[in-house]
Order: structure tokens, then sequence, then C-alpha cells
């Protein structure tokens, strides 16, 4: 043992300790300011969650190559964990090493293979940064990741080195046969300076160490431990639901509406900011960013992150975050569903609108007369509700009467079909194939109103409450049990959102119902000729996981060929977060590049499951002059049974 | 203790005395026209001085655009809180307010800490009551304390809105263009028909997408509201979000290629054809009357 090496390694420890420490105590301090949220329950979901997205990498391996350089190294950091105790060892003392761990081969074995793919992962990385590009990368701090690169770069060479000349000096602890790399690389190391290359080599490997430490929590690293947290304390609910304001709370400051300063912020909040690695996912996903508007998720985190950081109490908008990037998002959830470290974007850009929208009654001027008449009409566009059914008039459809009791299924039509003449068909069509199969249903007619929906987006949550109760007094006296819904908004809202005011009901959305349906035989199509592409609603694919029963239907219709950005990576049609209520004057339009990317499929018809996306859509195929009929897959499979009931009658009148 | 109020030559201001002298006695005036073109913090200057110099308790104001200008000025440059559009307040301490929010449809309870309360009050939200007008403030000697920096925003003209001079949501008659018109150029029809009629150009919301016009003449739920009386729609196929601009038209002539198209079963009269043709035709037989 080496007593001025012990002491000169117990100094750095200890100052190395105390620098991270400083900062991690300030990094803590300022999770725990933040606002409270309930994010203690569901331990088991939590903790799968650890298991799937932080060990097993999940969301990172969505993207193959980029995918797999990180979980290089990042378990190549995990089985190398005990080398740090290993080489401190070494430093105090050349002959001694942690007990048992330190003499096991196949330790060994691990921590050549491992040292290894850590080192092919940061080259992979650095070709990727360096060579690659990617546009994800935009804003974020580069060089901070370089120089983050070359200390893991220089802790497995370091750690090689140290390792090879060990056994070029016949003083490794372990059989050297099991370290296979480190034998090779000692071939060349028999010389008279050998012994100086090895204190030289465990020196730095330990500094190395220490100072990777010490600067992780002062970079954007600080991932490397806070990711594992924030995931850990992730939404476990359904992740299309927001969290509700308390109106009611015992005193008005603790009324929180939304986030006006950094103070306002949850301590969930706080920790997606700490927690952001600037990889710049989001923004490759955001339908937004990628139109050319202001909003770039990543960036948004990153600005809160540094107010936060500089401790400014000055409001957020438009400060540190322009009133425009709030505005752009559609709340499509792409960001939140790609980002690896479990940040929930939607809850920031939501918390800001409630705060200019309820607070300052500062917001898109034009979106100021959907909020006006959900509140006072029951439907955004101030439609007189005793016109509500009319959609229906001459299909047989029953208006449920108040005081009676709702039949097996409530069809919950929604205010687009009620009132859209393009989102109608969808509708009539459901209710046709409803009849079809002899499903005992009703609407609720007049009775029915906005479910609140785009006043919630919007930041209008005492607008969408009082529509929420309303609602759900209504569904409740009827003793609703089932709810089938056209559009995947009020599909989400009612399934997701209600219960928070006690509305509890079975929802399904009308594509999962006649899969169903289809499945028990109940409803028997015919395929035709035509070429078919699906476009996947958020609501549905991503926030709640509908996303192969649309499949079926298509199927069945027609000849289905899918878009490059299907299912949980479908992209918006720009109607969603109340988008649809507000003109785009940024950049180009969402709903064009969509239809772009659908007409580049050679399809003849866009097929659709949501009365926005229908409207949004279809104007986008008339402003690209593009080939493309959008319809309803309720209507797409109406035609289908069509079909085979002409086929049916044509071979049974043959047959006679 | 004395109240001071900014007056407007407007039913507004006098709405606002009601409330006004609640809060005390004498009532004392300073009027917008002091300053002479409109200059907001100048007004403000004034104000603040006045307020200090009578040892005012409150000052009030009428919730217009120019009253509430003023006022967060004054706010800004007194330090004070300021509660706009309130309908209702007690001078208690601290002051209890009630304003409108969101344009009226939401009433918002709220406290008012301050050594000296800023209000204002929304037109139409109260009525007139018969009580003595309050006294002029002789302003001339303040006017000559007025520093240059608060004359920096001022009205420096009037210029009158392009589009003939008719606003679109207060145009008589509106003629609108769609898709169907087809282009940039092809609006030039639609701006003849507009002209002869007195009118003002609307459009739809795919027309300004296509950056065929500008946003400020969209007629829909996202654009501008109008109640015309007539409403010439040319090639609009009347989509749900675009008549929702124009449900107040007294009546609607739809111009449509298409006899199905949605806008065809909500006109008053409807012509199925060519709007290239129709539009230039109308415009011809009007020209002959005039």
């Amino acid at each position: 043992m080496n007593p001025i090496a012990a002491a000169v390694l117990a100094a750095v420890l200890i100052a190395a300790v105390a620098l991270f420490g400083r900062r991690s105590i300030l990094i803590y301090r300022l999770i725990r300011m933040g606002k409270p949220v309930a994010r203690f329950d569901d331990i088991r979901a939590r903790a799968r969650a650890e298991v799937v997205v932080v060990i097993g990498q999940s969301k990172l391996l969505l993207r193959m190559g980029p995918g797999l350089m990180h979980a290089a190294i990042f378990w190549g950091f995990i089985v190398l964990l005990p080398t740090i105790a290993i080489a401190m060892i070494g430093v105090v003392d050349q002959h001694a090493t942690l007990p048992w761990l330190g003499q096991q081969g196949w330790y060994a074995l691990l921590v050549d293979v491992f040292a290894l793919l850590v080192l092919a992962g940061v080259i992979t990385a650095f070709v990727i940064r360096k060579v690659q590009r990617p546009r994800r990368f935009a804003g974020s701090h580069v060089r901070e990741a370089d120089l983050i690169l070359l200390l893991i770069a220089g802790i497995v060479v370091s750690l090689f080195l140290w390792h090879a000349s060990q056994i070029a000096l016949g003083i490794n602890e372990y059989p050297a046969a099991w370290a296979p790399i480190s034998s090779l690389l000692a071939l060349a190391l028999h010389h008279s300076w050998t012994p100086y290359l090895e204190r030289a080599a465990v020196w730095a490997h330990v500094l190395l160490i220490l100072g990777f430490l010490v600067y992780l929590p002062y970079s954007k690293h600080l991932h490397i431990f806070l990711a594992a947290v924030n995931v850990f304390f992730g939404r476990t609910r359904a992740r299309g639901r927001l969290e509700p304001i308390n109106f009611e709370a015992p005193t008005d400051s603790d009324v929180r509406f939304g986030a006006a300063t950094a103070a306002d912020l949850t301590w969930k909040q706080i920790l997606d900011t700490v927690s952001c690695t600037e990889c710049g996912r989001c923004q490759d996903v955001c339908p937004a960013y990628n139109t050319g508007k202001e909003l770039s998720p990543k960036l948004l985190i990153m600005a809160l992150r540094d107010q936060l950081l500089s401790g400014a109490s000055t409001p957020i908008v438009p400060n540190s975050v322009t009133d425009n990037v709030v505005w752009d998002c559609v709340t499509c959830g792409a960001c939140v569903r790609e980002c690896p470290v479990g940040i929930e974007h939607i809850d920031h850009i939501v918390d800001l609108r409630r705060n200019l929208v309820m607070v300052e009654s500062r917001f898109p001027a034009e979106a100021a007369t959907m909020l006006r008449d959900v509140d006072r009409a029951s439907n955004p566009w101030g439609k007189p509700q005793s016109d509500r059914a009319k959609w229906a008039e001459g299909l047989g459809v029953r208006v449920l009467k108040e005081g009676e009791a709702a039949p097996d299924v409530l069809f919950w039509v929604g205010c687009a079909p009620s009132f859209d003449e393009r989102a109608r068909q969808g509708a009539i069509s459901t209710a046709k194939l409803l009849k079809e199969a002899g499903v005992d249903f009703a609407i609720l007619g007049p009775r029915e109103s906005c479910t609140g929906d785009p006043a919630r987006r919007m930041g209008d949550e005492y607008t969408f409450q009082k529509l929420a109760k309303n609602n759900v007094r209504t569904l409740n006296e009827a003793k609703v049990t089932k709810i089938v819904t056209t559009c995947p908004h009020c599909f989400n809202t009612i399934g997701n959102e209600y219960a928070d005011f006690g509305g509890r009901y079975e929802v399904v959305h009308h594509t999962e119902f006649l899969a169903e349906l289809m499945r028990e035989g109940r409803l028997k199509p015919l395929a035709g000729e035509r070429t078919i592409t699906y476009h996947d609603s958020c609501y549905l694919a991503r926030h709640n996981d509908v996303r192969e029963a649309p499949r079926e239907l298509a199927a069945a219709a027609g000849r289905v060929v899918e878009m490059r950005r299907n299912r949980e990576r479908t992209f918006c049609c720009g109607a969603g977060g109340a988008r649809m209520w507000m003109e785009e004057r940024r950049g180009r339009p969402i709903n064009e590049e969509r239809v772009r990317e659908a007409a580049g499929t050679g399809a003849e018809t866009l097929a659709v499951a949501c009365p926005f996306c229908t409207v949004m859509l279809d104007d986008g195929v008339r402003t690209t002059d593009a080939k493309l009929q959008v319809v309803d897959l309720a209507t797409l499979l109406a035609e289908a049974v069509d079909r085979r009931r002409a086929r049916d009658a044509q071979v049974s009148s043959a047959d006679g | 203790m004395t109240v001071l109020v900014l007056m407007e030559n407007n039913e507004a201001s006098l709405q606002t005395l009601t409330l006004a002298r609640k809060f005390g006695e004498p009532l004392r005036a300073v009027h917008m026209e002091a300053v002479q073109p409109f200059a907001p913090d100048a007004i403000a200057a004034i104000l603040a001085m006045v307020a200090d110099d009578l040892d005012v308790s409150s000052v009030f104001a009428a919730g217009t655009d120019r009253g509430n200008d003023v006022m967060a000025r004054l706010a800004a440059r007194t330090g004070l809180p300021f509660a706009a559009n309130c309908i209702a307040a007690e001078p208690v301490d601290p002051v209890t307010v009630v304003r409108q929010r969101w344009g009226g449809s939401l009433l918002e309870d709220a406290l008012l800490r301050a050594p000296r309360a800023l209000v204002t009050v929304p037109p139409y939200a109260l009525r007139v009551t018969d009580a003595p007008a309050p006294i002029d403030v002789d302003v001339k000697p303040y006017l000559t304390r007025i520093e240059p920096a608060d004359l920096q925003v001022q009205v420096t003209g009037h210029v009158v809105a392009a589009g003939g001079g008719v606003s679109l949501a207060e145009a008589r008659v509106v003629v609108s263009g769609g898709r169907g018109v087809g282009s940039k150029e092809g609006f030039a029809i639609i701006e003849e028909l507009a002209g002869l009629l007195g009118g003002a150009v609307g459009c739809s919301r795919v027309v300004t997408s296509a950056g065929w016009r500008p946003h400020s003449d969209q007629v829909g739920q996202t654009g501008t509201k109008i109640a015309p009386d007539l409403y010439i729609a040319c090639g609009i196929s009347g989509a749900t979000q675009h008549m929702a601009g124009c449900k107040g038209a007294k009546r609607i002539l739809a111009i449509n290629a298409d006899a199905e198209a949605p806008i065809m079963q909500n006109a008053d009269y409807a012509v199925v054809g060519d709007l290239k043709e129709i539009v230039p035709a109308i415009s011809a037989e009007i020209r002959k009357l005039k």
C-alpha cells in the first residue's frame, strides 16, 4: 500500500464528491420547490417502465442506429461500474483488488467486451454527430456533448491500457486468458516503461471518472442520474388525460391556474427540464417544428430549464418562451411518445396556456369565438342545439329523451359530425352499420354538448369543467354504461378525463366497435379494388393505443398501403390541441404536409377515423390538388357491406 | 376623499361616474382631450400628478380602448395595481371588485390591495345616475410639466382601412370568393363586383391558406364574423367553419358550379354555374343600371 497515493486519492475524492454534492443539492432543492402532483401511486407500473424504458432502452431502440449506440454505452457503464472501486483500490495498492469480483475471470471477460462496446458506441456517436449531423441536434449544446464523449473515450482507453499493462507486468489478479482484448494489447507492452504506464493509466482512469462525475450535474449529461428518476415518475395512467385544476380548493392561493413563472411548475415538470439530454428526438417528430414553426419541444424544455437555473421570477411567456411557441402545439403527443427520458411536454404547454388564457386572457383572438360558443351554445360553431340530431333525420335513429334509460349502447356523436357537412358522413355510415348489425343504440340529440376538449386543450379549464360536469350529469342520469363515439377527441375526453368528474363508462371508438361486429360476423364486408392508406389520428393511435382495429376495417374495404409515419408514429393533421380553431399563420400548413405523404403512397383513398382529420385533410387535398378521396372508415366499411350484399344477391339469382 | 375620473365624450364615461361616486366626494375630472393629439403617456402623467396633488383615494376611467390604455400606463408609472373592466367595487380595505373576464362571459371576484385604487368600468355594464357632474381640474399648469418622453407615443394620423374604405365586419354587402375563384388574379372580378356594390371583399379559409388573399379578408369561424344585408359567396362550398362567420348575413346569394355544395342549401338564392361567367355578367348589368 502506498500512503501518499492513498492521501492524494482521498483528497481528490473528497473534493470531487463535494463539488458534485453542492450542485446536486441545488438541483434537488430546485425540484423540491415544485408544486405538488400525484406521482407516487401505481408503483408496479412505474417499476415496469423502469425495466422497459431504462434497462431495456425501449424508446432509444426505436431508432436502431443511435439506439444501439446508446445501449452499448449504457449497458457498458452498468457492467463497468465495479471497476471504479477496483481502480481506486489499484491506485492505492498495485497488488490488491476488489475481493472476489476482482479475481473473477468471467467478470474480466465482461469488462473486456463491454469496454470495447462502449468504445464502439463513442465512435458511433462521433460519426452520428460529426458526419451524419442530424437536424435534431439543432439548438443543442453540441460542444458539451463532444467533451462528454471524449471523457468517456478517455475512461475506456485508460482502462484498457491499465489492464493491458497489468497483464504485461504479470500483476493481474484475474486469469489473463479471460481478458482477450487486454491480453492482445499486452503483447505490445513488454517495455522498461510499462510499470510507469500501469501507474499512469490507473491514475488517469480514476481522475477521468471523478472529473466526469463533477462535470455531469453541470451539464446536460445529468440525465445519467435523472432519466431513471424521471421515467419512474412518468404518467402511468392514460396518456391522453390532463391533470385537472381543483377550482374548489380550500383557499384561492391553492388554485394553480397553470404556470405563469418558474415557481408555478410542478416538481415533475422541473424534473423534466433537468432530465433533458437535448437529443432532439422530440424536435425530429414535432409537426409544428417540421413545418417551419417556432415551436421545438426540445428548445421549450431547455428554455424552461434555463429560466429555472437562472432563478428569474419573471413571467415565462414571453421572456423565456414566446407566445407563438405556446400556441404552435397540436398536443399530438409525438414528442412525449418519443422522449427516452420521460419528459411530458404537453403538460408544460397546457400549463402555459392555462395561465395565458385564464389569468392573462391572452391567446390567438380567432379562438375566442370557439371558447364563447362552446360555453354558450354547447358547440364550437354556435349552432342551435336543437339542430343536433338533424344529421340523423330519416335514418331511424332513436333520440334518448329525458328520463329514459339508455339502451346497451349510447352513440355519442360529437359536434363535428352533428353540424359539419363533411364530418357528418362518418356518423351516418356508423349509424347505418349499427342498425345493420342489430345493435340497440340511441343518441342524446340536443342533450349532448361539446365534451370541452377544445376548451381544455386551449387552456380554458374552467369552461371545460363546466361542460364536463354537465355532460357527466346527463350521462349518469340516463344510466349510460357503454359509449361508442366516432370522434377520437370525445373518445379520449369521456374515456380518460370524465372519471375525474364522476363519469365512468366503457368508451369505445367506432372503429373498434365495428371491427368487433365484423369479427362476430354481424357485419359481412367484401373488399373492393381501391387502394387505401389509413391516417392514424393522434388521439387514437398515440394517446390511446387504438391502431389495429382501424386497419382491420381498411383491409376489409380494400387494399391497404401504409404511409411512412404510421401507427404510434403518425403525423398530426394539424387540428389537435384546439389548433382547429386557430389560424395557421406560421410555417407550412401541417395538413398539406400529411396529404402529400398520403398521396405519395399512390393510394386513391385516404381513410380517416376522426371528424377533425376529415375536415383538415380534405382541405389539404383541395389546396394541394392531390388525387385523393378523404373517407371515414365507417363509410368504407358500409360500402364493403353493400358490395357483399350485391354480390350475394347476384350469386343467389344466378343459382335460382 | 377626492376621486379622480378620466372623462371621454361618451356614454361609457357617464356610466363610470356611477361607480366612482361610491368611492368618495368630491369628484374631479381630467378630460381625455386635455392633450391633443391623443398621447396616452402624457394623459397618464397628468393623472399621476393631479392624483398626488389632490391626494385622491382612487382614479377611475371608462374601460374603453383608450381608457384602459391610459390607465395601464398610469399603473406602470406609479407602480400601483390596476383593476380593469370592473362592474362593481366596494371602497373597503382592501377594495373588493367584480370584474369582467373573457369579454364578459366570466365574472371574477378580486381584492385590490393598493394605497390608491385604479379602476376602469366596461361600457354598458352600469346605468347612468342623476347626480352633479364632476368638477374639471385645471390642467394648464400640468401641461407644461409633461416630459418630451411622454409624447413619444401619440396619434400622428388616421389611415382609412384598405378595401375601399368599407370594413368587412361592417359592410352592408360582402362579395366573397372561395377556391372556385382559381387564383389570386381571379379575384379581380370579385373586387370589381364588390366595388360596384359599395361592398367589401371576403374569402374562405382555403383562399388565405393558398396565399391568394390576406387573413384579414377571411370570413369564418377563425376569421371575420360578418352581418351584411347581402352576402354573395362565389365558388365557396360553405364548410361549417365558413358558415359560422356569415350566419349573421340577412340574404345569401351563392354562385357555385356544384349544385350539391353545402352552401346551396344555406343560400336564399343559388346560381349553379361558372362564376367566371356569372360574376362579370352581374357587374355588367349593374353598370347598365347605373
